[in-house]
């Protein structure tokens, strides 16, 4: 009888010592954990949404997310303003979802939209127009494209570049029908001599120099230095600058001028623009923003900056190196598109509604409302 | 929580329709058993009639304890059986009751519930059914054996599925996620059955002590006392309210939700106080318990009554309403625990014997009441094995037939469900439930040109002497045809060696891009590009349309940023170049399970289409 009152008394013992365990457990539960540190380093430097504008000879190209909030809903429009007319209209490519964004960039009579990946789509499609939109030829890149607005660059020729998802860099002869063949790769350039000197830690946007070499740009390790590189037959030459600030810098843009080269660069919250001549930068004022909203170039190496809070600030070009205020956007403004005479279109976004506000007399004026047929839940 | 989702409504007609057919044709089943084992029992007492009890058992009655937790709990395991076969448990149970009782808990829990959660969701009607019933056996069991080692093997049991229970269905009961509280079923009403099943397959004789119920009772005030402490803990004043109102959202009757959400506003009001009395409540009914005292332990047994009551309706709100309560919580059980442990404390002083009549005789003694039966017919002959088993069969008492029925209908629950468990595919029913039943055909499929991934010009007449699964694919699609491929590609897999009579044919569904090298990174992304008896088809624009209008598939550009749009369509074709099987590919949720289902569906139709050519 004694054995078997001991095994009851396990069988209730366990039980109290189940209850000590619970108690201990809750209370332990309970209890709050102290969120992870921050290191002590200054803030990391700004990034670029996908939503920009780009201007070629046949007019000028916005990229903005429109739709709903869920990820599902939201789908990347191309719109287009010839550069003979005031009027804008929608022009994205079809055949593809553009929920993962779009990426666009311009050279000679090409345009090249990228569709970014998304949900189950692994690579980016691409299509290529000659006809301002009208109409377009599909594309493939058999990786996904980097998440930067900078990840295609095209040469007037349609030679076409394009910065994929791990770093590398691959060159097409047209982004039509052309083989995609690799660059290099982010391992590669990080451990050419330009790369080790500047200690660079990402690629962020391509572009053809004067002389249509490829060019490369991306983040630094090294305080101060802005990582820009050159492809001269094969081989990585640095074509990058140092700026006083002390921390790192990215960056954000990198687009051909005539006769050179112009970036946009960002070290922590502060933004510069910069233009090379060849073989010399000059560095605009300063700009500080708290984060981008959209950024982008415009004609004779301009370049526009709409930041989350405060208002768009513009720079001229290399002679007019200061960053100018404009009148505060409207509300849902999405991207800025320059227009002729140093004036600007605020591209607003509601839902499916597109609102331009065009800057005239120092004040926004409502100049055009496109409704856009989005097809919701066409995501999944 | 990965697989544990089937992404179907839990009141998915199709699912719903499937367990109700399977509970019928199982409960019609289990009605058979019991009527031939009552045959049996019944021929076998006609052909040998029952040797009379042994004079010596009719002394002794089960402890007044004991007999109430294993009618207790007897009762409860078939109310949990009967919660059970509710139309939405099948498709609900996974997705609305164990991932999220799973998802405040740490990773490895996470990790442990996830393997069952996916067993329930890949074969959701065997789950279903063989919970309802194992639960229902269990019940039977403890209700039918009431004296012996099989009433002992019946609390084992008990045990054993209440711990399956807790660790799959409850998530440890809660105990390793924030906000554990006695009051809303902490540590899990199922462990209470595991505990009162442990007491049960203790030895009787363990019952008829005091000191027996003492321990069980001190036991159950230490547990008071860890959750008098628990309770205590600052920041746990708030969280009732917040609970109770959450519970008041429980699709119930009108008057309880109002009950509810009244005691809720009240609880939000006076949180502290309403907190403190909980505290107080639960540390002096633990206390009581501590000290074994019969008097004052009557007190708090009746107290413990009405206090768990009250917490069982204004706080747990029953726990087995809304169509996807799986029993009725902690606080019953609780009463029934700490009752069993005052009934052992305190003597039986009127004599009454509880179950008395029972006690001759019962289900562990059939053997020997045989044997004693064949000491009391000395002149027969040498009983062999099958006079020896009817003897057995005619001096058992009915009880014991219905111990030996429970039995049955828990083995004919466990049964299909270790089989589903072994099955690492999903049952076809949630790709039926998904699609919708498909329409058998017998027509000449139309014929084609096109080129495949590699260049090479693949018509239909070529594929003639094979079987081919063809559907519609867009390959710079975003969403639901690479879930198709791959439901393709496994059931390629599932073919194993047949596998070389089938061809896996999709045809390109994008105007736009349809290209080679799109049909082929398509193929490099899906893992496709590698599987022998897998063909990616292309062709001009016309080319396309012309296939697309002869199989019924619609395809289109949309503006916008939209994919382009086309019907998710598989269509099987048999060897002779007839079409079988049209079938709506639609994946829906594309989860692990419907694709798992979906591949299924389509090797079990393209083995269909081999055997019919």
């Amino acid at each position: 009888m004694s054995r078997r009152l001991t095994g009851a008394a396990a069988v209730l013992a366990c039980t109290g010592l189940a209850c000590a365990v619970l108690a201990s457990t809750g209370l332990i539960a309970g209890c709050g954990s102290q969120p992870a540190g921050v290191t002590g380093a200054g803030p990391p430097p700004l990034t670029a949404p996908l939503s920009t504008s780009l201007v070629t000879t046949q007019g000028t190209w916005a990229v903005g997310v429109m739709g709903g909030a869920d990820p599902g809903n939201k789908f990347w429009q191309l719109f287009f303003r010839p550069a003979t007319s005031g009027r804008w209209s929608l022009a994205t490519p079809q055949g593809v979802a553009s929920n993962g964004g779009l990426v666009a960039a311009g050279g000679g009579a090409y345009l090249v939209v990228g569709f970014r990946p998304s949900q189950n789509l692994a690579f980016s499609p691409l299509a290529t127009s000659t006809d301002t939109g009208r109409n377009w030829t599909p594309g493939l890149l058999d990786a996904g494209l980097a998440d930067t607005p900078g990840a295609i660059a095209v040469g007037p020729s349609g030679r076409t570049l394009a910065l994929l998802r791990d770093g590398t860099i691959e060159a097409a002869p047209t982004a039509g029908a052309g083989r995609w063949a690799p660059l290099t790769t982010l391992k590669a350039l990080a451990a050419s001599a330009p790369g080790r000197a500047c200690g660079l830690e990402g690629v962020t946007a391509v572009s053809f120099g004067p002389d249509q070499n490829p060019m490369a740009a991306g983040i630094c390790a090294r305080p101060g230095a802005a990582g820009v590189f050159t492809d001269a037959g094969g081989t990585w030459r640095p074509a990058g600058l140092a700026l006083p600030a002390g921390s790192r810098v990215r960056v954000l843009g990198l687009t051909a001028i005539a006769g050179g080269t112009m970036a946009l660069l960002a070290a922590g919250t502060t933004l510069f623009a910069a233009w090379r001549d060849g073989t010399r930068w000059t560095v605009s004022g300063p700009v500080t923003a708290d984060g981008v909203r959209a950024l982008g170039f415009g004609p004779g190496g301009s370049a526009w900056l709409l930041p989350d809070r405060g208002r768009p600030e513009t720079v001229a070009g290399a002679a007019d190196r200061t960053w100018r205020p404009l009148p505060p956007g409207p509300a849902g403004t999405q991207v800025l598109a320059p227009g002729t005479g140093g004036s600007y279109d605020a591209l607003a976004v509601a839902g499916s509604r597109l609102t331009v506000w065009r800057l005239a007399g120092g004040a926004w004026a409502r100049a055009q409302q496109i409704t856009v047929p989005i097809q919701y839940g066409s995501s999944g | 929580m990965p697989g544990m989702n089937s992404g179907l409504s839990p009141s998915d007609p199709t699912l719903v329709a499937a367990f109700r057919s399977a509970l019928l044709h199982q409960g019609a089943i289990v009605l058979l058993v019991l009527a031939l084992l009552w045959l049996l029992w019944a021929t076998a007492r006609t052909w040998r009639p029952a040797a009379p009890p042994a004079a010596g058992r009719a002394a002794t009655a089960e402890p007044r304890g004991r007999w109430l937790l294993r009618t207790g709990f007897g009762v409860l395991w078939i109310f949990d059986g009967i919660l059970q076969a509710q139309p939405k448990m099948a498709g609900g149970l996974a997705t609305q009751v164990i991932e999220p009782t799973a998802a405040s808990s740490p990773g490895w829990v996470q990790h442990l519930v996830n393997w069952g959660g996916t067993v329930w969701s890949y074969h959701p009607v065997q789950a279903g059914a063989a919970s309802v019933w194992i639960q229902v056996g269990i019940g039977a069991w403890l209700i039918a054996a009431a004296r012996g080692p099989w009433s002992r093997l019946a609390g084992a049991a008990s045990v054993a599925w209440g711990l399956v229970v807790w660790v799959f269905g409850e998530s440890f009961g809660g105990v390793f996620a924030p906000g554990l509280s006695w009051l809303t079923g902490a540590p899990g009403g199922v462990l209470l059955y595991v505990a009162a099943g442990a007491l049960i397959a203790l030895p009787e004789d363990v019952w008829c002590r005091p000191r027996s119920g003492r321990l069980l009772l001190a036991g159950l005030g230490v547990f008071y006392a860890g959750m008098a402490l628990l309770q205590a803990w600052p920041g746990r004043a708030g969280i009732l309210a917040g609970m109770v109102k959450e519970m008041s959202a429980t699709p119930q009757p009108h008057v309880l939700s109002s009950l509810l959400a009244g005691f809720a506003s009240f609880a939000a009001r006076y949180a502290f106080a309403v907190n403190l009395v909980v505290v107080i409540a639960l540390a002096a009914t633990g206390a009581v318990f501590l000290t074994g005292r019969p008097r004052l332990v009557r007190y708090a047994v009746w107290f413990g009554i009405v206090f768990c009551l009250a917490d069982w309706v204004l706080v747990q709100d029953f726990g087995f309403l809304g169509g996807l309560g799986t029993d009725p919580n902690s606080m019953i059980p609780l009463i029934l625990l700490f009752s069993a442990g005052y009934l052992a404390l305190v003597p039986d002083v009127t004599g009454e014997m509880i179950g008395a009549g029972e006690a001759a005789g019962e289900a562990g003694t059939a053997d020997r009441a045989g044997q004693a039966g064949e000491a009391e017919r000395p002149g027969r002959l040498r009983p062999g094995v099958l006079t020896k088993a009817g003897n057995a069969v005619a001096s058992a008492r009915a009880r014991s037939v219905a111990a030996a029925g429970a039995l049955a209908v828990i083995v004919l629950g466990a049964a299909p469900m270790a089989q589903a468990a072994a099955n690492r595919t999903a049952d076809p029913i949630l790709a039926l439930a998904i699609s919708g039943s498909s329409s058998r055909l017998d027509l000449p499929a139309p014929g084609f040109s096109l080129t495949d991934q590699d260049g090479r010009t693949v018509s239909l007449a070529s594929l003639r002497g094979k079987a081919v699964l063809m559907t519609f694919l867009d390959p710079v699609c975003t969403t639901d045809c690479p879930i198709i491929a791959q439901e393709f590609k496994q059931a390629g897999q599932m073919l194993g060696a047949q596998a070389g009579h089938v061809e896996l044919v999709a045809v390109v569904a994008n105007p736009t891009y349809r290209s080679t090298a799109v049909t082929r990174a398509f193929d490099w992304q899906e893992g496709l590009a590698t599987v022998p008896n897998w063909l990616y088809l292309t062709g001009s624009l016309s080319q396309l349309a012309e296939v697309w209008r002869h199989y019924g598939v619609t395809v289109q550009n949309l503006p916008a940023g939209a994919m382009a749009a086309h019907n998710d369509l598989a269509v099987i074709i048999d060897p002779a170049g007839r079409i079988r099987q049209e079938m709506d590919a639609d994946p829906g949720p594309g989860t692990s399970g419907t694709q798992s289902s979906f591949s299924v569906l389509l090797s079990q139709y393209a083995r269909q289409a081999l055997r019919q050519s």
